[in-house]
């Protein structure tokens, strides 16, 4: 009887070793999946590619809550976190210096990036206002 | 027997030790591939040549008619150059300080246009941008070992002038930005 208990222990402890294992594969795709580097490049490509669609005079509204939640986080102010100058986007996510993510386009114009409040509180959309140079 | 025992407890062990090594061989496994996949960046390329081609398109007609510029009386106006045409259409090449190399216009295009009698010589045509980049068009992409080359795109449509004349006009547009799309 001692030793049956014995094996049993063993199986359990293995099962909850491979349970962790798994536990810690799926955290580690999901935070690789949602994580600044990725959100940086795709917010930035996208924006470019907005940008380059756009016409002066267009107002274009941008979901981008994954960045705020992140952007909370890190401590960044979400209306920080999109600068576009000389034509080019750049988005950071994080507090590192040397963080961010820069994509360029070619459509001449002005777009003015600000993130959208509701009631003093950051709503996750940010707007895009384009002007003409 | 109690031999017997003591291999049996022997080859658990072992088990569990293989065990281990096959869970951190997968493990290893998984997050080289998860790395290479995120590091590798999205190659947006294809769509920025096609916006480009289009913003190229909707400069020279609107809804089926050339625009009045690029005539001057029945002829061909010579003004309209690469240049001109670039500053005309708000397209803007000076975009790449920061990354790449630096000052190297990522851009080109050319426009062709040409009567439905000859489809093969062009009456007239004009380009601008990066002319080194055109050449990376001519080379059949269907390997990897390319994706560091250009990404191009070839539009053709027809259109009239205001005489009723019928042209067909292709678009090259040519996007080079390897650097931020490619791994």
């Amino acid at each position: 009887m001692k030793k049956r208990g014995t094996i049993l222990v063993e199986n359990i402890v293995f099962i909850i070793l491979n349970l962790l294992f798994l536990v810690v594969l799926v955290l580690f795709l999901i935070k690789q999946g949602s994580g600044a580097v990725v959100l940086e490049q795709t917010y930035s490509k996208q924006i470019a590619m907005l940008a380059d669609l756009a016409k002066p005079g267009m107002i274009i509204k941008m979901d981008m809550s994954k960045g705020k939640k992140l952007a909370d986080d890190n401590g960044i102010d979400f209306n920080d976190i999109v600068r576009i100058s000389d034509n080019t986007v750049r988005v950071k996510l994080s507090s590192n210096v040397k963080a961010g993510y820069t994509y360029s386009f070619f459509n001449d114009v002005i777009v003015s990036p600000s993130a959208i409040k509701d009631k003093g509180e950051y709503t996750g959309m940010y707007m895009f206002t384009i002007s003409a140079k | 027997m109690k031999s017997k025992a003591m291999n049996k407890k022997g080859t658990e062990k072992i088990l569990t030790i293989y065990w281990f090594i096959v869970l951190t061989i997968i493990a290893g496994g998984v997050f080289a591939m998860v790395y290479v996949f995120y590091s590798t960046p999205y190659d947006a390329r294809g769509i920025e040549s096609e916006i480009f081609a289009e913003r190229i398109a909707d400069c020279i007609s609107r809804q089926g008619i050339i625009d009045q510029s690029f005539f001057s009386g029945k002829d061909f106006n010579k003004a309209v150059t690469g240049n001109a045409f670039t500053k005309k259409c708000n397209i803007n090449f000076n975009v790449e300080e920061g990354y790449g190399d630096i000052n190297q216009i990522q851009y080109f295009y050319r426009v062709e246009f040409y009567t439905p009698k000859n489809t093969v010589t062009p009456v007239y045509s004009f380009y601008d941008g990066n002319t080194n980049w055109e050449s990376d068009c001519a080379i059949k992409k269907d390997s990897k070992d390319y994706n560091r080359l250009a990404y191009c795109t070839e539009e053709r449509f027809y259109a009239l002038n205001k005489g009723g004349e019928q042209y067909l006009i292709k678009i090259l547009s040519v996007v080079g930005k390897s650097i931020k799309n490619v791994k």
